[in-house]
């Protein structure tokens, strides 16, 4: 079977964000980037795939500026075959992200196209979705497993208290949920090999795409505001004013009784 | 008496020789081809102090006396000076026997007295021995009937000594009556029971019996694991000349295929050589933090299974270059859970009597699990992938990591680029709340104290040993080369560190990689400042009883058990409590150490609990436990509260008691 993998370089999930001058983005000076976690997810589940039936192949494909490459390398240590960088300005919105990988995922002919069911940076969750559009294929959200079965393959969805399984015909799009299984860890000579592999880069309109005008605007970022301390009221007295203290706290001050 | 070799019987004794010789020696170089399937390794520099290390390992058994062994370490001791002396003997009887040439000293009123004690002194131990092994059964005691059998064969030696000697004393009783009292004591007192005229059959017979004995026991010698009398000699000869704590470079790792062992021929000659000295005394297993609380670990198996696996197998290597190998079997059969329960505290280290390098196997068996196979345990992997983005195993943001010491006035390198002292932080100290208390602490005392200091701040990066333990050595190469190009770049010389992994990490790891600051842990230094009458304390507080925990990489790994104890016992008010008899050089790990602070512990007790345990059955009335560690504080503090005893016994670092107490100016 053969899987193709679209990835997002996200700020790691350690990184401390903060918004830049212009009030409308995050500052990128210094920051770590590394695949988003869903997309992680995914990659480990098409792996897990090639493990269990060797002839299987996993490509990466990523939308994204210059930088993106070192999260196809992340995946190449990780076992994927091959990736494919799509340059593209930060700024290019979901729906042109989504046309490009079409485009890729149209040359290269997969089975099963997985991607994150969002990315932790924006949470959007709208490229998958819309590239099974663009692909007139169907998709299925929130897997956790995928099986080959005889006339496709099967999905397993997380629902509120348990699962389902569904099956569909190839090709289709899966978007992935965290699973019990993390990541793998590349080894050591993963991470050699893919420092060496070549990775082929193409541009928006080799790929026919063109940016449309944005259709959603940033207007303004701010950094959610400080906590407060906390108040603790001392036990070393009458419970009962202790007790009567805390309902006037609660109904004056913090107004929730 | 001369030996009973005349005639046809030399040439007997000399054939006998011949032939034990050769199965000896063929047996032995069957050993040396097998340990040749090891990889390459040099173990031959400071040849000066691996000759002292033979005196006093091998010759003076040094290593065998230690507590709680005093005993039967005596006991090995004389059983081995015993041989020592008897060999002389021995070569000796062989010359003697074959070609009539004596050995120096053999003739001598004085060598018969000490061969006479010795022989007495041995049977004795044989005797002590065999009761132990029947009677007393040490649990971690492999008792094979091997050990029977070599026993049996000292003691035979031992007493057809006596009885030959006795007997030449018996049939010369006449000539020599007035030299009685130079005779030795034993064989002089042993002699009235033989007549003269049987003396000399008796002494012929006992004397064979002797010469063959000797002969046999070199030939099974070198199927035994009585050959530690020999590979002793090497084994302890090319020990490591790393310092204790500081685990192998993987040279040039880049351009390196594989990593770590995954087999026998990846283990190094050495580490081979190691499993033919063990003796299978158990040392290791008894003082082992992981199989104490009952984790799978067993540090003398996987001595014991490389060796299995060598003998094994290595037959069909030597004649195949390219067959295949397995696993070592512990490896497969009880899955890496093993390897993983290490906390890499060194107590089989230093428990062993031959200087047998437990670690650095265990570590060689990650390195293939974690580099080759991207196989560590997922908490272990998420601690990993963490240093590699946040440059701490925790997670936690970069550019906080400087947070801790604002509004104290610490000033960064950048800040202060000629302070004489670097203040490495390390993460736990950085971002762990109950250890940013023991920063400020030593902040103040250095404040206090007029020390020129400054720290990184968020340029400071993990010093890489959890890595490192992890067995992922090309992470640690790229966090050490991170630190050391900052601190070359800030020309960084002295070095001050509150965390015994960062102070073992800098000042035994960092030098493999070009990195050589002179690093000093802060209770050494806080020592060295009371002194020097630059700290003041003040007896402000109350006064406490205060049990001091050894951190096992300042303890073991880098001897430094008494600083910290000068300096609590110059603490006014405090008086020092030990956690015997599990303190000093027996310290009992806290559980955190070889990466083991970010990986669940599943199986049996948890090892600070244990710890926990320990503390409070010394019943020595302490109110705090004292450590100079920042994993011990934090597995201490988990211990104290999971046992419910943290209002009776609170965990602290000795820095906190420090500065509690210095005089506000």
């Amino acid at each position: 079977m053969k899987f193709l993998v679209c990835l997002k370089q996200v700020p790691d999930s350690t990184v401390r964000v903060k918004v830049a001058a212009d009030g409308k983005s995050i500052a990128t000076d210094g920051i770590t980037w590394s695949i988003s976690p869903y997309d992680e997810y995914a990659i480990e589940l098409a792996l897990e795939h090639k493990d269990g039936d060797p002839s299987t192949t996993v490509s990466v494909v990523t939308v994204g500026p210059a930088r993106s490459r070192d999260a196809l390398r992340q995946a190449l240590a990780m076992g994927c075959d091959d990736a494919t960088l799509v340059t593209a300005a930060d700024t290019v919105g979901g729906l042109d992200v989504a046309k490009a990988l079409a485009a890729v995922v149209k040359e290269a002919k997969p089975d099963v196209v997985l991607c994150g069911k969002q990315a932790s940076d924006d949470d959007q969750g709208l490229v998958g979705p819309a590239l099974a559009e663009a692909l007139g294929w169907p998709h299925v959200g929130m897997l956790t497993k995928i099986a080959a079965v005889a006339d496709g393959v099967e999905l397993w969805r997380e629902i509120e208290g348990g699962h389902e399984v569904w099956t569909a015909p190839t090709p289709v799009v899966g978007l992935v949920h965290k699973s019990a299984k993390e990541p793998r860890y590349p080894s050591l000579p993963g991470i050699m090999k893919a420092k060496k592999k070549e990775i082929p880069e193409k541009d928006l309109a080799a790929l026919g795409v063109t940016p449309g005008a944005p259709r959603a605007e940033v207007v303004a970022m701010e950094p959610p505001p400080q906590r407060g301390g906390g108040k603790i009221l001392k036990a070393d007295g009458d419970v009962k004013a202790l007790a009567a203290e805390l309902a006037r706290l609660l109904h004056e001050e913090a107004k929730v009784l | 008496m001369s030996p009973p070799t005349q005639g046809i019987w030399a040439i007997v004794l000399l054939v006998l020789t011949i032939a034990a010789a050769a199965v000896f020696g063929y047996r032995v170089l069957g050993l040396y081809r097998l340990l040749r399937l090891g990889r390459d390794e040099s173990r031959v520099d400071q040849p000066w102090r691996r000759l002292r290390d033979e005196i006093v390992v091998y010759l003076g058994q040094r290593k065998l006396l230690k507590r709680p062994y005093y005993i039967r370490g005596v006991g090995h001791a004389l059983i081995f000076w015993g041989f020592l002396v008897i060999t002389w003997g021995s070569a000796d009887l062989l010359l003697r026997g074959i070609v009539g040439w004596q050995l120096p000293f053999t003739d001598t009123a004085a060598y018969a007295w000490i061969l006479d004690i010795f022989a007495v002194a041995v049977l004795v131990s044989v005797v002590v021995a065999v009761f132990r092994r029947a009677v007393l059964r040490p649990p971690r005691m492999h008792r094979v009937p091997e050990g029977y059998v070599i026993l049996t064969l000292i003691g035979f030696l031992m007493l057809t000594l006596l009885v030959f000697e006795s007997a030449a004393i018996a049939a010369t009783r006449d000539e020599l009556g007035q030299l009685l009292r130079v005779f030795p004591p034993v064989a002089a007192a042993l002699a009235p029971l033989i007549s003269t005229a049987a003396g000399p059959a008796i002494f012929a017979g006992a004397w064979w019996a002797h010469v063959v004995t000797i002969l046999a026991f070199a030939v099974y010698l070198p199927r035994t694991k009585h050959l530690h009398i020999v590979t002793t000699l090497p084994n302890v000869f090319f020990r490591s000349s790393r310092p204790r704590g500081a685990l192998q470079l993987i040279d040039d790792i880049e351009n390196k295929e594989t990593f770590g062992a995954a087999n026998v021929r990846d283990f190094s000659w050495k580490q081979l050589l190691d499993g033919y000295t063990c003796t299978e005394c158990g040392r290791c297993s008894d003082n082992c933090p992981a199989l104490a609380t009952g984790k799978t670990l067993d540090p003398q198996k996987i001595v014991l299974d490389i060796r299995d696996q060598l003998l094994r197998e290595g037959p069909k290597l030597l004649a195949d270059a390219k067959a295949e190998t397995t696993a070592p079997a512990h490896w497969v059969a009880t899955k890496p859970d093993e390897l993983w329960a290490c906390t890499t505290c060194a107590a089989c280290v230093e428990a062993c009597p031959v200087t047998i390098e437990h670690i650095d196997k265990i570590v060689d068996m990650r390195r293939s699990l974690t580099l080759m196979e991207g196989a560590a345990p997922p908490e272990a992997q998420r601690a990993m992938t963490n240093i590699e983005r946040a440059g701490n195993p925790w997670g936690e943001a970069r550019a906080t990591r400087g947070d801790w010491a604002e509004g104290l006035g610490i000033p960064t390198f950048a800040e202060k680029p000629d302070a004489e002292y670097l203040y490495f932080v390390g993460c736990a100290a950085s971002y762990d709340r109950r250890n940013q208390r023991v920063a400020r602490a030593l902040a103040s005392i250095l404040k206090s104290a007029g020390v020129s200091f400054a720290i990184l701040g968020a340029a400071e990066t993990c010093n890489g040993d959890p890595a490192r333990r992890m067995g992922n050595e090309y992470l640690f190469q790229l966090q050490a080369q991170q630190n050391i190009e900052t601190l070359n770049a800030a020309a960084v010389k002295k070095v001050i560190t509150s965390c015994p992994h960062c102070f073992n990490t800098i000042a035994n790891e960092y030098p493999q990689l070009g990195g050589n600051y002179e690093v000093v842990h802060a209770l050494p230094l806080v020592k060295k400042l009371l002194a020097e009458k630059k700290l003041t304390l003040t007896g402000g507080a109350a006064a406490e009883i205060v049990a001091y925990h050894d951190p096992c990489y300042l303890g073991r790994h880098n001897g430094i058990y008494d600083a910290p104890r000068d300096v609590l016992d110059a603490v006014p008010g405090v008086t020092r409590a030990e956690i015997a008899p599990h303190n000093r050089e027996r310290g009992f790990c806290c559980g955190a150490g070889g990466g083991r602070m970010w990986m669940e512990e599943k199986m049996g007790q948890r090892v600070n609990h244990r710890r926990v345990d320990q503390l409070l059955a010394t019943k020595s009335g302490a109110t705090k436990v004292a450590s100079g560690c920042p994993y011990c504080l934090i597995m201490l503090e988990e211990g104290v509260g999971a046992k419910g005893v943290q209002e009776s016994i609170k965990p602290v670092d000795v820095l906190e008691l420090v500065a509690a107490r210095l005089e506000t100016s």
